[in-house]
């Protein structure tokens, strides 16, 4: 069995409460950074480990916390993005209901690396349990000390606050986060600034994602060498990768950065449903570009895959059957980003849903010679050119599923 | 200072400038819609976008600055592509309704559909149907069809105003700009918002469907209606050669100026120009003495009682009604003549009463000069009838605002009293009937001059306008009376323009001399 860095846990009957994490060497990873660490070495052992964010974007979360200002008199805030809503990924969920005060002992290690005293978790509405739950964990940690003034004393301190999304899946982009955080309408910001300058309250912001910051007690107590060597060497760690469509157990799986996708499929979950063929993967989460079917032998790490044309993503791998309809596919793709677009810059605005009515027609059997290169002309008008990244995330899959699915699409139009 | 490259050209640009700033001072136009000066760069509409050499994307001209080597493209092929890409993101749910829109001839997106897109419609699906006339104030009509979402509107109320009436609301392409519910826009800066709109979206009631904006003609002029001086447009038809237009002036838009009302003017000054075209006096009307049938006569016969009292030595026998709507150029000639030639020491004024002033722009005074009279040695003392001595045999008033305070009657027994009254009004009023001579005057857009603001800036305006039939100007009329009063006639021989006027301030008064 491969080492696990956040799942090992999972099974076990009430570990998300505090007296039974404890029992599991829980705390110890703040203990040793509180009370033997000073920050500098913190940063330097989450840069070593080379820990790349799990959100989406795979930065190094060591370099982010980097480019935060030390010298300023602004407060300096975190906030943990744990609003996960890329279709496919449903990574954080498990780590929060099952392993909630790993989270929080990420969150106080960091915190404390960076010198900050206000931690935010902003974590998607539909969550509503699981908000609860962490909450609990927080009243918990609190009453044993691990939260609030002079933890361990320390001198340090930190409270943490649980704010609930309204169910937008632009509140995961982390300026509109912060807008929403705020109390605004989330729509994201004009970057630069950067929000490690001016982020939430206009003040030093951290964003990191749930699974991110779970992985960092490991790295304080077994150390960045032992991190790295889980994983790559660019590309340090385990991910948690959420298979989910036409296999046989779809599901949460806990491996090494690299594993190969076709093992993920074929080995660990079970390979396809009813003994169909595969036709493709979406490899992480819906914004990724697809792979076909003769694609998967490839490696899960960001920057395998990007080279591959696509992205690891939130590490959500989506498995399509020979019966998936590719032009449902897109529907799916183009009606859910034209629902998601916040609407404030032109191109993802209007491009979204230009796209999708084009999409619409055409498998209402309305579809007309052209369709397929204004989809690809609309899509790529989009690249590139919107203020977040929605739109390239809207335009990746859409640009990915003309180009190799141009013959299929094209029966559904003659 | 450092150096970048745009478009080829090299130039020295400030630190911290932005890209789109420093291709506008070099006069390269970038296209945008969202981008206004007078906010923080907003990054939405796209239109903007440069090429940046060693950078992988296109960039925000609006929002990147400059840095030492930095060499922009802003018109390469990559970038032509991208702008034409997002106007036709724009155009695709934009109503075809240019031939009724306000803002045809003055409007960006058609602008920019000239100079960059000009390319065939690929939209072949059927467009979004929104509210097309959303009341947002008593000024404003808003077209949901027509926005291209700049959020201008939004911003301006936010940022500036601070009342924040409007939102954003929905999202995706069902995103749009409105009111919040039970907050219409009715700040007194809510005339800005259709001046703000680079489309047709936010329309002014005053002026939809109106006229064409190409017909209208911009002039320079100040605001006259209080003491801020705000810098403004006169927008004005010249008319058509077969048939008569109602009115000459169509709309009063805010025009820049950094150091006195920004970009924007209240709508006391943009809704205050029907009095432009509406009840003007035109004609001389001599109640006593139908013999007075033309301007020339009328002021012959004003001069000769004038003269009269002079060589009678009775001068304190005159009372002046005068008002802060004046000059300072005609504010000089009244206390040359008045006071320092002829000792005339019974100076009054009559101006509208104060009303309140907000930390925006709307001043206290509700007149453009009172500043300036007080520089030139005005005692500011308000009118009362009362103050109408027994003795008065020639009453001389300036401006139509005596009407507005005091009932006609009430006048009317004073005016009784005083075998001489002559009004010099641009407006028809009950008073005209009341008044010996009523000589028609201008309004401040139909002469020259300048006005000192309540901060004390002198700001000098050419005439905009014609000035009606009889009407002639405050200051020519001074000009003359003085050449005509044989006390100190030659000084005011050279006065034959507001600059001439204002020169002999300068020598006169030191306030006047920077």
């Amino acid at each position: 069995m491969k080492e696990k860095v956040l799942s090992e846990h999972f099974s076990i009957d009430n570990f998300f409460k505090l007296d039974v994490y404890l029992k599991h060497n829980g705390y110890q990873a703040v203990t040793k950074a509180l009370t033997e660490l000073n920050p500098e070495k913190i940063l330097k052992e989450a840069k070593a480990a080379n820990l790349r964010g799990r959100g989406g974007a795979g930065f190094p979360a060591g370099v982010k916390w980097g480019f935060v200002p030390q010298n300023g008199d602004k407060p300096k805030y975190l906030c943990v993005n744990a609003d996960e809503g890329e279709p496919g990924t449903i990574k954080d969920r498990y780590i929060m209901t099952h392993n909630p005060h790993l989270l929080l002992e990420g969150i106080i290690i960091s915190a404390y690396c960076v010198g900050i005293n206000t931690a935010y978790i902003y974590i998607r509405g539909e969550y509503e349990n699981i908000a609860l739950r962490l909450e609990t964990a927080i009243d918990e940690a609190f009453q044993k000390g691990f939260l609030g003034k002079d933890i361990l004393g320390s001198g340090f301190d930190l409270d943490i606050t649980v704010h609930r999304g309204a169910g937008a899946y632009i509140c995961g982009e982390e300026t509109a986060l912060l807008e929403s955080l705020e109390g605004k309408r989330g729509n994201p910001r004009l970057k630069p600034p950067f929000p490690a300058s001016i982020g939430l309250f206009q003040c030093p912001t951290v964003i990191n994602n749930v699974e991110t910051l779970s992985n960092i007690p490991a790295i304080i107590l077994k150390g960045a060498e032992w991190f790295c060597a889980l994983g790559l060497p660019n590309d340090g760690g385990t991910r948690i990768f959420g298979v989910s469509g036409m296999v046989k157990n779809p599901g949460i799986y806990e491996l090494p950065v690299g594993t190969s996708l076709k093992d993920l499929i074929f080995k660990y979950a079970g390979g396809m449903k009813e003994g169909k063929k595969l036709k493709a993967v979406i490899p992480g989460g819906m914004s990724a570009p697809i792979l076909k079917a003769d694609e998967i032998d490839i490696a899960m790490d960001c920057d395998t895959l990007m080279k591959a044309d696509s992205m690891l993503g939130s590490g959500a791998v989506i498995v399509l059957d020979e019966d998936t309809s590719i032009l449902d596919v897109l529907k799916i793709i183009t009606k859910f980003y034209a629902h998601e677009s916040c609407g404030q810059c032109t191109p993802c605005r209007i491009g979204n849903s230009w796209i999708k009515k084009i999409v619409t027609r055409i498998s209402q059997g309305g579809g007309k010679e052209g369709d397929i290169d204004n989809i690809a002309r609309l899509a790529s008008n989009m690249l590139g050119k919107t203020l977040c990244p929605l739109g390239d995330a809207a335009a990746m899959p859409i640009l990915s599923i003309v180009k190799k699915f141009r013959d299929e699409i094209e029966t559904s139009i003659k | 200072m450092m150096k970048i490259y745009i478009d080829g050209r090299e130039m020295q640009v400030e630190k911290g400038m932005t890209v789109f700033k420093a291709a506008e001072n070099a006069g390269i136009e970038i296209p945008h819609l969202c981008y206004h000066p007078a906010f923080p760069p907003e990054g939405t509409c796209r239109m903007c976008l440069v090429e940046i050499e060693g950078l992988p994307k296109l960039e925000l001209a609006c929002s990147t600055q400059v840095k030492e080597g930095m060499k922009v493209h802003t018109k390469s092929e990559k970038v032509v592509e991208a702008r034409k890409g997002v106007l036709e993101f724009l155009l695709a749910e934009h109503p075809l309704d240019c031939p009724i829109c306000d803002q045809a001839g003055d409007c960006k997106l058609q602008d920019y559909y000239e100079e960059y897109g000009l390319f065939d419609d690929n939209f072949s699906e059927s467009k979004d149907r929104r509210e097309k006339k959303i009341k947002l104030g008593k000024h404003l009509i808003h077209d949901n069809e027509r926005c291209v979402l700049c959020r201008r509107c939004v911003r301006f109320l936010r940022e500036i105003i601070g009342t924040g009436e409007m939102g954003v609301f929905e999202r995706g392409a069902n995103t749009e700009v409105n009111i919040l519910e039970g907050m219409p826009v009715d700040n007194n800066y809510s005339g800005n918002l259709a001046q703000l709109c680079p489309v047709g979206a936010i329309t002014d009631m005053d002026f939809r469907f109106q006229t064409r904006t190409w017909f209208l003609e911009k002039g320079e002029a100040i605001c006259p209606l209080c003491s801020r001086g705000c810098n403004i447009f006169i927008e004005h038809h010249r008319g058509f050669s077969r048939f008569d237009l109602p009115k000459r002036v169509y709309r009063i838009s805010a025009r820049e100026n950094a150091e006195i009302n920004s970009y924007w003017i209240c709508d006391i000054g943009r809704y205050g120009y029907h009095s432009l075209d509406e009840n003007r006096a035109e004609k001389i009307v001599a109640n006593n003495n139908k013999s007075i049938k033309n301007y020339k006569a009328a002021l012959t016969f004003f001069t000769e009682k004038i003269k009269r009292l002079l060589y009678k030595k009775k001068t304190s026998r005159i009372t002046l009604l005068l008002n802060t709507f004046l000059t300072n150029e005609e504010l000089f000639l009244l206390k040359k003549i008045f006071q320092d030639d002829l000792g005339v020491k019974n100076i009054f004024f009559i101006d509208p009463p104060a009303g309140e002033a907000d930390d925006i722009l709307l001043t206290s005074d509700r007149t453009p000069n009172k500043k300036g009279a007080e520089e030139l040695g005005f005692e500011i003392t308000p009118f009362e009838l009362g103050d109408l001595e027994d003795e008065t045999e020639v009453l001389i008033i300036f401006g139509d605002y005596i009407g507005e305070i005091f009932s006609p009657s009430d006048i009317q027994a004073y005016f009784d009293r005083i075998k001489d009254t002559f009004l010099f009004a641009p407006h028809k009023s009950e008073i005209d009937s009341i008044a010996g001579i009523m000589f028609p005057t201008v309004m401040t857009p139909e002469k020259g001059g300048s006005l000192t603001n309540v901060d004390g800036k002198v700001q000098k305006f050419s005439p905009v306008l014609e000035a009606p039939e009889d009407g002639k100007a405050e200051w020519k009329i001074l000009a003359e009376l003085g050449t005509k009063l044989d006390v100190n006639f030659k000084y005011y021989k050279k006065f034959l323009s507001p600059e001439e006027i204002f020169r002999q301030m300068q020598k006169e008064i030191p306030f006047f001399e920077k």
